[in-house]
């Protein structure tokens, strides 16, 4: 059968094609059977409507009514929708208790014609694939919109049975026509059916494949412009299909500014279509630094937060919380999203019933935590992680206490918070819990360092951890196997522990001083094995210097207790120390002299500490910017001259004076010249000092106050031995 | 360096300026003193008096600083459901 579409005008066309096929009124344009749904924007349903009536009449017009043939009857019965509105249908049924034949016929010849349709439906893909698809083709491409509407209507008819839609999306032309029109129409119907279409043909691989082909995918990420819902819920599932489903498809996206037509869509309020735009999103950017910049410039962790924060459909969060898991592992995003709320939103969601959302949003929340310890309003957040630690689950408690740990990093207020809220206890009873997991270990032992120090409620921290019975066991950490990222911890711990008098006693009650004597012997042999600093030795990621540090500064607070002192001194540690004070490390030299410090409280110690040539180096430390450093090798000094005659004392405070001179060279200049000047009699001189030393100040600690803005003027190699002294030696 | 405190003090009164500001410093950083250095503090009670206001407001020695774990070092893959 031939086909003279060109000329004629669009509905006789139409027409004309529905006439060669099944003979049936799709309702293209007589409108008639097919009712639409649109609630819910994802499918269509067809309802149709079939009536009979019978009645009886006087039989006067019985006759007249017997005309109406019994085709027309069967034809009534058989396809309702070809009767007229209004029609009314004859039927010569004349018992109620007995129906007629056609009416006994009605219902089967109903089933068959169901089942005929179906047999022509699929009997006839060839068909439609060899005359349809061509001609249809042709009428989208046509100039005139009107055409290109209807035509574009009949084929999302056919797309929405399965047969003709296999058929449609095998043809390369008809699915590249249907792109164009859908790019060049200015009708937002054509528009509406053409992105429908290409949604009908996303659910299958080869659909997918035939949109790829054809270019769809630049022309469904411009229907993310539209002003139409329906486009845009079209556009953004058919191109959600494609991510999932079509490989090739996320690098075209990207290429298509996709992202940055996406974000911008995190304004909707449809909730379903915020899950679909916000999956697309995860997939574009999972894995793609590229991607996640992008999301980032478009104002991508705001519209995220928001949605955290605004919501509570669950799906919905949850694909967020994985676009915002995705982005928080980028280091420019991180500090984007937490100054838009995003840890107080994402707080929002650790207590509801869904496992995975409350595990993604632990998982960015660590991420995102190290960037987050200046964030004021973490009240609830905190409360709620401390109520997580009661939890069995190893990835809660993971994530638990490294956020904890995190937030109560250099935040006075969260530290306060956290201790207010029992959360030493419940650190404890994780530490307890937690046998022999690292990951769970490590960054619980850390917030408890935290919370025992630099805050006001240090001391009642420090003093909950002894009541909740926790010193046995964070000193039983420091045992082997070592893993050397918690023993650091463990050692900061205990070093806090021991500025509370009350935890001396268990401390060492817990043989905590042994142990540290043996990690301080074991790191600084280690460290000692490498020779120059600047290879400095890691283990598991540990200096072994850092090690050294922090055993010997809890030895140094443990040595404050009169019974510990005399343990530490008797496990000849004196020698050590005094080597450590040669350290190039400030930090391991505060330490060891601060340890010494505590020691020499006792004279026996003092005395050993003279005889290990403390003296030399300590002189030295004198001159340390580091008033802590120079604050304690002083103390030393005078302890160990206390007993000594009063010339070592004179020389010692000498000594004390000629730091004066560090940042004062003209001072240093002035002294130096008053003291080389000849026939300065010996006898004049005072017992503590050469008489070029009036006029000047006394020792201000000022001088060594470390002054990250001071200059150091005093120059390397005018160390005091370098001053020629008129005054005898001692 | 304060010039204007005492111009002309003599070494004693410079060694016993030394050794209270010392003394004070090890209060402060919470380290204890021996029975002598305390007899020493309430000797010189005028110029404790006098050297407590020079101390530096801000705390010496209070141990390790804090420090941030670095968890988001790389991406995990995630089983979608």
């Amino acid at each position: 059968m031939e086909m003279h579409l060109a000329e004629a005008p669009g509905s006789v066309k139409v027409t004309e094609w529905q006439q060669s096929y099944y003979g049936t009124d799709s309702g293209i344009q007589s409108g008639a059977t097919t009712v639409r749904s649109d609630e819910d924007g994802t499918e269509y349903s067809t309802k149709k409507f079939t009536y009979s009536s019978t009645f009886k009449e006087n039989p006067a017009d019985v006759e007249s009514q017997y005309n109406m043939t019994r085709a027309q009857r069967i034809r009534a019965a058989m396809f309702p929708e070809t009767v007229m509105e209004g029609t009314a249908v004859l039927s010569t049924q004349m018992d109620l208790s007995q129906q007629t034949n056609v009416q006994k016929l009605a219902e089967p010849s109903q089933q068959l014609k169901a089942a005929i349709i179906h047999l022509i439906n699929y009997q006839d893909d060839a068909e439609l694939a060899t005359r349809a698809i061509p001609e249809l083709t042709k009428l989208l491409n046509d100039e005139d919109q009107v055409v290109v509407n209807k035509a574009a209507m009949i084929v999302n008819q056919l797309t929405r049975k399965e047969a003709s839609r296999r058929a449609l999306m095998q043809s390369p032309q008809m699915v590249a026509a249907v792109v164009r029109a859908m790019q060049n129409t200015s009708d937002m119907e054509t528009t509406r059916a053409t992105a429908s279409i290409l949604h009908n043909l996303s659910h299958q691989r080869e659909g997918l494949l035939a949109i790829f082909k054809s270019g769809g995918i630049p022309a469904l990420v411009r229907m993310l412009s539209s002003p139409m819902d329906s486009v845009l819920f079209y556009a953004i599932t058919t191109l959600h299909n494609l991510l999932l489903h079509q490989e090739g498809a996320k690098m075209a996206v990207r290429l298509a500014d996709g992202l940055q037509r996406m974000v911008p869509l995190l304004k909707k309020s449809n909730q379903k279509f915020l899950a679909i735009t916000t999956d697309c999103l995860q997939l574009l950017s999972y894995g793609n630094q590229e991607s996640k910049l992008i999301i980032l410039a478009n104002g991508g962790p705001e519209g995220l937060v928001n949605i955290m924060r605004t919501y509570s459909y669950e799906k919905l969060l949850w694909t967020t919380s994985r676009v915002l898991k995705v982005l928080s592992v980028c280091p420019s995003n991180k500090p984007a999203i937490v100054d838009a709320g995003g840890m107080q939103a994402l707080g929002k969601h650790l207590n509801g019933s869904s496992q995975r959302l409350t595990q993604n949003c632990l998982w960015t929340l660590r991420n995102l935590s190290d960037a987050a310890t200046k964030q004021d309003g973490m009240e609830n957040l905190l409360q709620v992680l401390v109520g997580l630690l009661s939890s069995d689950d190893i990835n809660m408690l993971t994530c638990a206490t490294g956020i904890l740990s995190n937030l109560t990093c250099n935040n006075t207020r969260n530290k306060t918070q956290v201790t207010q809220s029992n959360g030493v206890e419940a650190l404890i009873h994780t530490i307890l819990r937690a046998g022999s997991k690292q990951d769970v270990i490590e960054p619980a032992v850390c917030a408890l360092r935290h919370l025992t120090s630099r805050h006001p409620e240090a001391e009642t921290a420090q003093n909950a951890v002894r009541m909740y019975y926790g010193i046995p066991a964070i000193v039983k950490l420091l045992n082997q196997p070592y893993y050397w990222p918690v023993i650091k911890a463990v050692v900061g711990l205990i070093r806090n522990l021991a500025l509370c008098p009350a935890n001396q006693t268990p401390l060492r009650d817990a043989e905590a001083i042994p142990k540290l004597v043996t990690l301080l012997t074991k790191a600084h042999q280690d460290a000692q094995k490498h020779g120059s600093s600047a290879q400095q030795t890691y283990q598991d990621g540990v200096k072994m210097e850092e090690i050294v540090e922090g055993s010997t500064g809890a030895l140094q607070i443990m040595a404050r207790d009169p019974v510990n002192k005399v343990t530490i001194a008797s496990m000849d540690t004196i020698p050590l120390f005094v080597q450590l004070l040669y350290s190039p490390l400030d930090n391991v030299k505060r330490v060891a002299a601060g340890a010494l410090c505590e020691l020499a409280l006792d004279k026996q110690s003092a005395e050993i500490i003279d005889s290990e040539g403390a003296c030399a180096p300590l002189m030295e430390l004198l001159h340390s910017s580091n008033e802590g450093i120079a604050t304690y090798a002083a103390a030393v000094l005078f302890r160990i001259s206390e007993d000594k005659n009063p010339d070592y004392k004179k020389r010692v405070s000498v000594e004390l004076t000629h730091s004066l001179f560090k940042h004062d060279p003209a001072a240093w200049e002035m002294a130096h010249n008053t003291m080389m000047e000849p026939g300065l009699p010996e006898d004049e001189l005072d017992g503590y000092g050469p008489v070029g030393y009036q006029g000047y100040d006394g020792m201000h600690m000022d001088s060594m106050q470390l002054d990250p803005e001071m200059q150091e003027d005093f120059v390397p190699g005018m160390a005091y031995n370098s001053m020629h002294r008129p005054y005898p030696d001692y | 360096m304060n010039r204007e405190e005492a111009p002309g003090k003599s070494p004693e009164e410079m060694y016993i300026q030394q050794k209270v500001r010392v003394l004070l410093m090890l209060k402060k950083m919470g380290s204890n003193l021996t029975p002598n250095e305390e007899a020493f503090l309430r000797n010189y009670a005028g110029v404790v008096h006098s050297q407590m206001s020079q101390l530096p407001q801000h705390p010496i020695d209070q141990g390790a600083e804090d420090v941030v774990m670095a968890f988001s070092r790389s991406e995990t893959e995630d089983r979608r459901q």
